[in-house]
């Protein structure tokens, strides 16, 4: 009698496990910053009849399992430093690439990525990134997601300042109603390093640019300007000519001209160079052989292989030039504790995990800024910002959290200021395995996502879609191209030929 | 107490926090994640650059090559280098540890100032409704989550009344030069009492955060131990002689009473050393707790590992501290 019964009983349970197996089934891993999206999209997926999951996980651990190719789908996000694809769409997917954790790998975009890196034509370039992104929205190797706006926030005082697309605030031209002081709140628990060389963050970054000057400088918009360069000209393929500012000063009163500059960039490129440590920057500037002072005031860019043009210019607007004989003379540690740069403001003293305060410099060759002194205040908690800003502490804050806007925004005195932002947010699926090696199913998750409820809802509309991990305010970005739509009964369909059952 | 017997209770602590160091060591190398692949972030960079990276940070070799290089830098003085920040550890934290001992002087003093007379008034109005309402409060501020607490704290004095600064340790515009990295104390040096006044303002909140919580633990085991040595034999003969109730409460029992409350405190002190990273956080406090919990984000093993260590040897100095408190309070106890 009871062996009837567990006969029964498992066969039961047979009939209904065999039904599950049909459906899509699968983990979707997200770090925790994006877990209330992870929770609307698992439950716009189990809607259709797709058996998705939500594990949460700490960023570098999620990261390391999808580097082993454990994972299934994860979320991920990756930034760029350039207004081009070149360190956002090619790490991410061309083969084997360092970010490419989906393990897409398609010959055609390899080939297009490859001319787009190294033709030295702007045409073919463009050319060249469009067929990418036509291939790569095709094949459909991740969910593509959308791209977060960079959401600022500053008291009405602040005169003449706009938030920048990559983080570069200059405060060079920006004043302060009753005030020659600006205080900023910024997100991070530290700025990492003053030294030029030993930085890889853009918070580190956003402070240096206001104490070093460039070759190049970006506009808010990303477009590329004349700084302590002036001119440039291509004398071959492979060698790209500046032509340096004259007259200008770090702010001991040494002049400024090739020696800095080639200075700047050997202890950069050379290996062990800053006292026996290397710096993290190098891969910012290409397959570069090296760079040579042609007279005082002009310098060469010597590449070992052939780079855009465009590319040179975007990478120079991150490398602060440093003054060679003050820094030979004090040592790097000496450097470090008190930076000398011909930037608009001077380094006055601080503590990297609390403030730092900068002064004017008043021989700057673009002339002296108009406050007195910025201070960079260390605030990385978000509601001790905005609570700062409301008490008038500070007067630019950094990152406001989409869902805390409101709380600014109903407040008489300070606004909300946006720019556009410069990572990609995405779900990588694995391309290696099943079920996500099968083109069909992928594009299918791409149309099973409610984007525009999620975007709306938890980002509060500070998101933009976006069609392939292509960016918009980059260069070669296919405007035509339209991200796939939010059509759940074409999800069904590609499943079901894909041999899933759906709802 | 007896100074050899100190002696060796200092000595034992070194192989503790040895032992610790070793065992934070090879935790952290088990910890997913690479510290170089972090700090480069979403770059182009080629293999061979990230391997010269790691190289020279050691990290290429194996295990026990690297346990070797840590330790014997320990012998010689040497924490090491952050990988991150490329500074010696020990500038990193004797940076931060003189923020996080302000705090915690400034914790513990508050709590004491709260826990000593509530607890004491708690146990000899025992049943009363004042009892009750300590008893009930104290649950409350054992319960409440010092993140969500200290920024109630803020929109309350900093925003809404604007009594008190927001964050931080000092005004933003203010001028101290660092000799001791105690702002109280540089302040005074520098002979500024208004950046002093100022430092202090910054101080009430994060200690006022903190504290609230603590004296909620600490009136707790100040009530129970004060009831339980007012019954004793001993009190009871004291107030036969005719002193003063008040007289028999404060000189006689609070004495006794203390012992379990200091055991609480030295726990506490040893706690609140190591930096609370959410208080740091939220007031902008830049103590050891931030610079600890960043640096495990970045796995900047060689800073996680000096901590750690620093750790157990306040742990192993407070219980020391405490003792020798004991005996003060009772001759009776031994170290």
């Amino acid at each position: 009698m009871h062996r009837i019964k567990w006969l029964l009983l498992s066969l039961v349970a047979l009939v209904l496990m065999s039904a599950n197996a049909e459906k899509l089934t699968f983990v979707l891993d997200v770090t925790e910053n994006r877990s209330d999206e992870g929770q609307a999209i698992v439950a716009q997926l189990q809607a259709i009849g797709i058996d998705a999951s939500l594990r949460v996980w700490q960023t570098t651990v999620l990261r390391d399992e999808m580097l082993a190719g454990t994972r299934a789908a994860s979320t991920s996000d990756w930034g760029s430093a350039y207004f081009d694809p070149f360190d956002l769409a090619i790490p991410k997917l061309r083969t084997k690439d360092r970010g490419n954790y989906s393990f897409y790998s398609n010959a055609a975009v390899d080939e297009a990525f490859r001319v787009a890196s190294t033709s030295i034509d702007d045409a073919t370039r463009e050319q060249a990134y469009l067929t990418a992104q036509r291939q790569i929205f095709a094949d459909a190797p991740l969910v593509f997601g959308y791209v977060l706006q960079n959401i600022e926030a500053a008291s009405d005082s602040v005169q003449g300042w706009e938030p920048a697309a990559d983080n570069s605030e200059n405060f060079s031209r920006v004043s302060v109603i009753g005030s020659d002081t600006l205080v900023i709140g910024m997100r991070v628990n530290a700025v990492v390093t003053l030294d030029p060389a030993m930085y890889r963050d853009r918070d580190t970054e956003a402070v240096l640019r206001n104490i070093f000057d460039a070759l190049t400088i970006p506009t808010a918009e990303g477009q590329v300007q004349p700084h302590l360069a002036t001119a440039w000209r291509v004398i071959d393929p492979l060698t790209y000519e500046f032509d340096l500012r004259s007259g200008v000063t770090f702010s001991n009163g040494e002049p400024l001209d090739a020696d800095d500059v080639v200075f700047t960039f050997e202890r950069i490129l050379t290996e062990g160079a800053i006292d026996g440590a290397t710096s993290p920057r190098a891969g910012l500037l290409g397959p570069i052989d090296h760079v040579e002072k042609v007279d005082a005031t002009t310098v060469r860019f010597v590449y070992k292989e052939t780079f855009p043009q465009e590319l040179v210019l975007q990478a120079l607007t991150h490398f602060q030039i440093v003054p060679k004989d003050y820094l030979t003379e004090v040592g790097v540690a000496a450097f470090t504790a008190k930076p000398i740069g011909s930037g608009p403001f001077v380094y006055a003293r601080g503590a990297l995990d609390s403030q730092v305060v900068l002064e004017a410099n008043p021989t700057h060759w673009n002339g002296a800024p108009k406050l007195k002194s910025v201070v960079w205040q260390m605030m990385p908690e978000a509601s001790t910002r905005i609570a700062a800003l409301l008490a008038g502490e500070v007067q630019v804050i950094q990152a406001v959290p989409p869902d805390l806007v409101e709380r600014i925004a109903s407040v008489p005195g300070v606004a909300v200021h946006t720019a556009l932002g410069t990572r990609s947010y995405q779900i990588e699926l694995n391309n290696a395995a099943a079920p996500f090696d099968d083109t069909r199913v992928r594009q299918a998750l791409n149309y099973a996502i409610d984007w525009d409820s999620i975007l709306k809802n938890i980002y509060r509309g500070y998101a933009d879609r976006l069609s392939t991990v292509f960016l918009p305010s980059g260069f070669g970005y296919a405007e035509d191209l339209a991200p796939y739509p939010y059509d759940p009964n074409k999800a069904k369909e590609l499943l079901r030929q894909a041999g899933y059952e759906t709802n | 107490m007896r100074l050899t017997k100190l002696l060796e209770r200092v000595l034992s602590a070194v192989p503790v926090a040895l032992g610790v160091a070793i065992l934070a060591f090879l935790f952290l190398r088990f910890l997913p994640g690479d510290p170089v692949e972090i700090m480069l972030g979403d770059t182009q960079v080629s293999q061979q650059q990230l391997a010269a990276l790691r190289s020279q940070l050691n990290l290429d070799k194996p295990l026990l090559t690297q346990l070797g290089i840590f330790l014997s830098g320990l012998l010689r003085g040497d924490l090491g280098e952050s990988i991150v920040k490329h500074a010696p550890v020990a500038k990193l934290i004797g940076d931060t540890l003189p923020a996080t001992i302000e705090l915690t002087l400034a914790t513990v003093l508050v709590g004491i100032l709260i826990a000593l007379p509530v607890g004491i008034i708690s146990a000899v109005r025992s049943g009363s409704w004042l009892d009750r309402t300590v008893l009930s409060g104290a649950l409350v501020g054992i319960s409440m989550p010092a993140f969500w607490f200290g920024l109630i704290m803020i929109l309350l004095f900093a925003v809404e009344l604007r009594v008190l600064p927001t964050s931080g340790r000092i005004a933003a515009a203010m001028v101290v030069d660092r000799t001791t990295g105690f702002m109280l104390v540089d302040t005074l040096l520098a002979g500024d009492l208004k950046a002093f006044g100022v430092a202090l303002k910054h101080l009430v909140l994060p200690a006022l955060t903190l504290g609230v919580v603590f004296a909620a633990v600490l009136a707790r085991v100040v009530r129970t131990s004060m009831l339980e040595v007012l019954s004793k034999d001993y009190v009871t003969t004291a107030r036969a002689k005719g002193l003063r109730e008040w007289g028999v409460i404060l000189k006689h029992a609070l004495r006794n009473a203390l012992i379990p409350a200091l055991t609480v405190t030295g726990l506490q002190f040893g706690e609140l050393l190591g930096g609370n990273m959410i208080v740091e956080t939220v007031f902008a406090w830049p103590g050891l707790g931030r610079l600890v919990v960043s640096s495990i984000f970045a796995r900047d093993y060689v800073v996680v590992q000096a901590a750690v260590m620093l750790y157990a040897l306040t742990y192993v100095g407070a219980n020391l501290v405490v003792d020798a408190l004991y005996t003060l309070l009772n001759p009776r106890i031994a170290l």
